[in-house]
């Protein structure tokens, strides 16, 4: 029994050994020792709570180099998450990565923090495209990253018959062949749209309506995947798919002969990614340098090399390939798209219905 | 574990109560069990009689809508059905397991310290990296289909990657070593005597198998068995990568309450749930084991 309890100490050494990493790694706050002064500029540090491939690390770097201030970058797959953790308060973060629907919500709730336009001169290269949206009308509060939407991505070696909309990837004779994101007020929507409603309507009634045919899209889909919807296309796992705009331009990218991307016709929504200041952020003024610095052109730039999404800074566009700009995923007309609005306590009959459905099957 | 119980009572002998050097001494693993497993666990207790507001934080009024939503059809559903997983997974484990731990324990003493390490070595990388391992052995254009299809063995890729099928085999992988282990600590201590015993005693064996070595190694059978189905119930991250996050088990439903349903109170009730549920099999078990 002894040396069973020493092999069991043996297995789960690796184990603990990593939660101990993980926990260093983390942000830590409240220990306020390791920055050693208030003053932002003389170094201290920034706790950054991003989207999961969606930073790239040689941004951060870049900024730890020119300013002192160490940056903890902390991830989240969905706003969701972020907003759960967020709020539960024991972390602090300085700087947050909220979408369009999470931003109106902190808003409305007061949980962000005016920004202070004088120090980030950089906002005028922001387009005007992503200025005047609902959720933030005068870029009072946020700073877009980058816009996105989502659409469908076909294998045209496998899928020969032409695509158009999201009724004609939800067929059956694909079934097992689809890749759909695992959100699930995402998939609510498309067959909401398909069905000629607002996305934004979310109701008892329209969910009700939508149910049967909710039902059978799920049952054809084989992979729900949101953090990398791409491997299971890219695998050859499934032939067609509904994911993300920036994961389609990547595949777009790999091999632009074999992966077409195309908006569905019923109507797609765009998504803005944003940087916001928590308000109980600690460090505003690091987190506004950070926002200044990222709206230079040239560090943009980096940003779009590495995650192909719509760049909204028009300075930094003009130093994209024309073979970047040409890349459909990334640049789709945005313009007349509508974003998700806060549905609130509703978000959780969408979450109710899907799970439902998937376990009906 | 007899003779584990067996020490213990030897020790009550002479002093009955630890002194202040044996709390002393206890007192880091009491520390470590108070903050890491009672207090999260009052707080999840505590949780799970909240409710949630727009934004998904957790008001602290009394309410028992959660435990309520718990035992709607579709929840039930999904627990039979991830424990209809983790059940073939635990019998699969126990059926391989065994012959393996068995042929360990009786192996010669640096054969058998081998063998143990090599039972061990997967745990020196993270789990997450071998899921993707197999992810990658598993694809429709991997090394498997690779493999049977050069050597002519068929035609088509199989599609394993994303079923139920993958599902299993990853729950078996992770947790097999959780079903060996146990069974070799019960397999180490066996008795040649008895065994040679049986035989003398006209048992065949099958017969000395069933009547004599099983029982004897009942407790690591058991162990081994708590060991993987517990975790394997509760398992997400190997649904969500290997079965394509289709068919929601019970701790893909928990996970997501914390994350994108932002519903706190209800990830909590289905946790006091289940917790509820082991204590009971948990203390069954016990009993019997008693009575036995």
């Amino acid at each position: 029994m002894k040396r069973i309890s020493a092999l069991l100490i043996l297995m789960f050494l690796p184990l603990v050994a990593l939660l101990g990493c993980g926990k260093k790694e983390g942000p830590a706050p409240q220990s306020t020792g390791s920055g050693s002064a208030p003053e932002p500029k003389a170094g201290g540090e920034l706790n950054l709570f991003g989207w999961s491939e969606y930073i790239p690390q040689e941004i951060l770097d870049g900024f730890t180099k020119e300013t002192g201030i160490k940056v903890n970058y902390e991830t989240f797959a969905s706003n969701e998450e972020m907003l759960s953790k967020l709020l539960a308060g024991s972390t602090r973060y300085d700087l947050i990565q909220p979408s369009e629907y999470a931003i109106e919500a902190l808003v409305k709730q007061k949980k962000l923090q005016p920004l202070d336009p004088a120090r980030i001169p950089n906002l005028k290269n922001i387009a005007a495209a992503f200025r005047n949206q609902p959720h933030d009308p005068e870029l009072k509060y946020t700073v877009p990253w980058m816009g996105t939407t989502v659409g469908i991505v076909v294998n045209t070696e496998k899928v020969k018959e032409p695509v158009k909309g999201y009724k004609d990837v939800f067929q059956p004779k694909y079934k097992g062949r689809i890749v759909a994101l695992n959100d699930a007020r995402e998939i609510v929507s498309w067959v909401m749209v398909t069905m000629g409603m607002n996305a934004n309507d979310v109701t008892p009634e329209n969910l009700a309506k939508i149910k049967p045919t909710l039902a059978e899209w799920i049952k054809l889909v084989k992979v729900f995947d949101s953090d990398s919807p791409k491997t299971a296309l890219l695998n050859g796992d499934v032939d067609i798919g509904v994911i993300w705009s920036g994961e389609a331009a990547l595949l777009y990218q790999e091999n632009k002969n074999k992966f077409q991307f195309i908006l569905p016709t019923e109507g797609a929504h765009k998504a803005i990614d944003s940087l916001a200041i928590p308000e109980n952020a600690e460090n505003k003024i690091g987190a506004e340098m950070f926002m200044n610095y990222i709206l230079r052109p040239e560090v943009s730039k980096l940003i779009s090399d590495k995650f192909p999404y719509t760049n909204p800074n028009t300075e930094a566009r003009k130093l994209l390939t024309p073979e970047q700009l040409a890349n459909p995923a990334s640049y789709p007309p945005l313009a007349g798209m509508e974003t998700f609005h806060d549905i609130g306590k509703a978000a959780a009959d969408v979450d109710k219905l899907v799970t439902d459905l998937k376990a009906a099957q | 574990m007899n003779t584990a119980t067996g020490q213990v009572i030897e020790l009550q002998g002479p002093r009955r109560r630890p002194g202040v050097r044996g709390w002393l001494l206890l007192a880091p693993l009491l520390l470590w069990l108070f903050a890491f497993v009672v207090a999260p666990t009052a707080i999840m207790l505590v949780y799970s009689f909240c409710e949630r507001d727009e934004l998904g934080q957790v008001v602290f009024e009394l309410s028992l809508s959660s435990y309520a939503r718990v035992f709607d059809a579709t929840y039930l559903k999904i627990l039979l059905s991830s424990m209809k997983y983790a059940a073939i997974t635990t019998v699969i484990c126990l059926v391989a397991g065994y012959p393996v731990a068995y042929f360990i324990g009786r192996a010669r003493e640096g054969v058998r310290n081998r063998l143990l390490m090599l039972v061990m070595v997967p745990f020196w990388t993270s789990f997450l990296i071998r899921t993707y391992a197999w992810m990658s052995i598993l694809k429709s254009e991997g090394l498997l289909n690779g493999l049977l299809l050069y050597l002519q063995i068929i035609s088509a890729p199989l599609d394993i990657m994303y079923t139920p099928t993958a599902v299993v085999i990853g729950l078996v992988y992770s947790y097999l070593p959780f079903m060996i282990l146990p069974i070799y600590g019960s397999v180490e201590k066996l008795d040649n005597a008895l065994i040679e015993a049986a035989f003398d005693l006209g048992a065949g064996p099958v017969s000395a198998f069933s009547h004599v070595i099983v029982p004897l190694t009942r407790p690591g059978i058991l162990a081994g068995v708590l060991l993987v189905f517990i975790p394997a119930l509760g398992m997400f991250a190997i649904t969500d990568l290997m079965g394509g996050s289709r068919v929601p088990m019970i701790g893909n439903v928990i996970q997501n309450q914390f994350g994108q349903a932002r519903d706190w109170p209800f990830g909590a009730a289905l946790g006091m749930t289940l917790l509820l549920l082991f204590s009971l099999f948990f203390l069954l078990g016990l009993r019997k084991e008693q009575e036995g």
